[in-house]
């Protein structure tokens, strides 16, 4: 991916938080993703056009509330079920997906996106996004966050 | 005078967070009906007349083209504005909705503003 990508995923991100949750993205380093002992879930979806790929985002799941209280408009912990704040993150992630690819391929091309899905971010999955030069790293309000957007040519 | 608007979406958040927007937006709204999917959406409108349908385009059992096609072949519910609301942002896909019948097309993410300069639009509710 070219550096032009990185720029615009984390634009495109950082917007989206600050328009739907008012919250602040920071560039950071790898170390401050790396170094978290929180327990982190990843959102994923894949899309499918002239271009295809998948786009992946790791936050701590102690952000999650936080997310979804300032999406709905509530408190945390009237956000605190946990289907309501992963629900939140698909919806984050769907939306900087759908832009992202704008962004990227323009405005003609349609591309079909999956639902996105919310697991634990496990060990293997933490290390193949350090390992990608590709991925972005954020302070999201002091919580550690790594973007992954994987781009191939439609075959 | 309040809207009656139907709300479709398989999120129950994403529904919450378009119900919260219409409210900042200042319209003025009856309790509003919410469905996961075009089916139970088709459901809500055989028995609840509506002044405005929201929908999302993909949704399990029944997306929100299916739905659309289906009011389209309705008498009755073909009169009823269709408005989109995606994440999508191809001027392709967009131009097939609305060769289909959707009103307009709110993308994602929207303010209130937006929401309301759209829904004055498509109701006839903005100042003169």
């Amino acid at each position: 991916m070219t550096e032009d990508r990185k720029n615009i995923l984390t634009r495109v991100f950082t917007d989206i938080l600050e328009q739907m949750a008012f919250m602040f993205g920071d560039k950071a380093s790898p170390d401050d993703f790396r170094e978290t002992t929180e327990p982190m879930l990843r959102a994923q979806m894949t899309y499918r056009g002239n271009l295809c790929g998948s786009l992946s985002l790791a936050v701590p799941e102690a952000m999650c509330p936080e997310l979804a209280a300032n999406l709905l408009g509530t408190e945390p912990e009237d956000a605190g079920e946990r289907h309501i704040y992963i629900d939140a993150l698909k919806e984050l992630l769907n939306v900087t997906c759908g832009n992202v690819l704008t962004a990227i391929a323009g405005e003609e091309p349609v591309f079909d996106l999956t639902v996105p899905e919310v697991s634990e971010l496990s060990d293997a999955m933490r290390e193949t996004m350090l390992n990608d030069e590709t991925t972005v790293y954020l302070l999201v309000d002091e919580y550690p966050a790594a973007l992954r957007l994987t781009v191939e040519d439609s075959a | 005078m309040a809207l009656n608007i139907l709300v479709v979406d398989d999120s129950e958040t994403v529904r919450s967070i378009i119900l919260k927007t219409l409210t900042l937006s200042g319209l003025e709204l009856n309790d509003p009906l919410q469905a996961s999917n075009g089916k139970e959406a088709l459901a809500l409108l055989r028995d609840n007349w509506v002044d405005l349908v929201l929908t999302d385009i993909n949704m399990p059992d029944m997306g929100g083209v299916e739905l659309i096609e289906h009011m389209k072949k309705d008498e009755v519910l073909k009169t009823i504005p269709v408005v989109v609301v995606s994440t999508e942002g191809s001027a392709t896909r967009i131009e097939e909705l609305k060769e289909k019948g959707v009103r307009a097309y709110i993308r994602k993410p929207f303010t209130p503003e937006k929401i309301r300069e759209v829904l004055d639009e498509v109701l006839g509710t903005g100042h003169d």
